[in-house]
């Protein structure tokens, strides 16, 4: 079960990459779980989620095919 | 100006002052408008720990901003009595002195643009997922943060 997890902005500081292929994430607590677990910085960070271009701000579950957005404080203008 | 595509609002690089007049002349023809109000966020020239910035380089989440920006979009043309809006922001470097953003509203009579030019403007840094790295002069660069 293939989630894409693609980064934004500050966040790419501690990823160093843009994007990452998770499976075995059913849901996002898990997912962000993985995450922290590869990218420890991460838990102190600030972001928004957005699954599938849609802003997210509870836990749901996630399906095969999912892109899901990690995204710090828009700074844009 | 009706077809899809054309409906980005991201320009790679800074947006230039010929653009800005270009737009302007192409709007002579629309003889209802009665009022025009424009917004241009210049990049500033900053100072972070005595290091002065240099530029900023810009990143989005395209498809999600461009998604964004149809709703916005859509509720501005609800909310207020346009003609017209137009709407561009820079990716990539913008060096100190030129323009990232570019906000054209008009109406028939002032008020609608410029109250839809200003909410646009506060829109654009609020909800849309842009973010810029100020680049300073030695190269070390920091994030921007928008207030």
């Amino acid at each position: 079960m293939d989630v894409q997890v693609i980064f934004f902005g500050s966040i790419t500081d501690i990823t160093m990459v843009d994007s990452v292929l998770l499976n075995n994430c059913t849901d996002l607590d898990s997912m962000v779980n993985d995450l922290i677990e590869r990218y420890p910085s991460l838990a102190n960070k600030k972001y928004f989620i957005a699954v599938n271009q849609k802003m997210v701000h509870e836990n749901i579950k996630l399906k095969m095919g999912d892109t899901v957005a990690l995204m710090p404080p828009f700074s844009g203008g | 100006m009706s077809n899809k595509k054309s409906n980005s609002i991201f320009i790679s690089g800074p947006i230039a002052a010929q653009k800005i007049a270009d737009d302007i002349q192409k709007h002579s023809s629309k003889v209802s408008i009665g009022a025009h109000s424009i917004f241009l966020g210049q990049v500033r020239a900053d100072e972070i720990d005595n290091k002065k910035v240099t530029a900023i380089e810009y990143t989005a989440y395209e498809d999600m901003a461009m998604e964004k920006m149809a709703v916005i979009r859509e509720s501005f043309f609800a909310k207020y009595a346009l003609t017209c809006m137009h709407i561009y922001h820079s990716l990539g470097r913008v060096a100190v002195g030129e323009i990232c953003l570019f906000v054209f509203t008009s109406s028939v009579h002032r008020r609608d643009a410029i109250d839809a030019c200003n909410e646009m403007v506060e829109t654009i840094k609020k909800e849309l997922p842009i973010w810029g790295k100020e680049i300073c002069e030695d190269n070390s660069t920091v994030w921007k943060q928008n207030n």
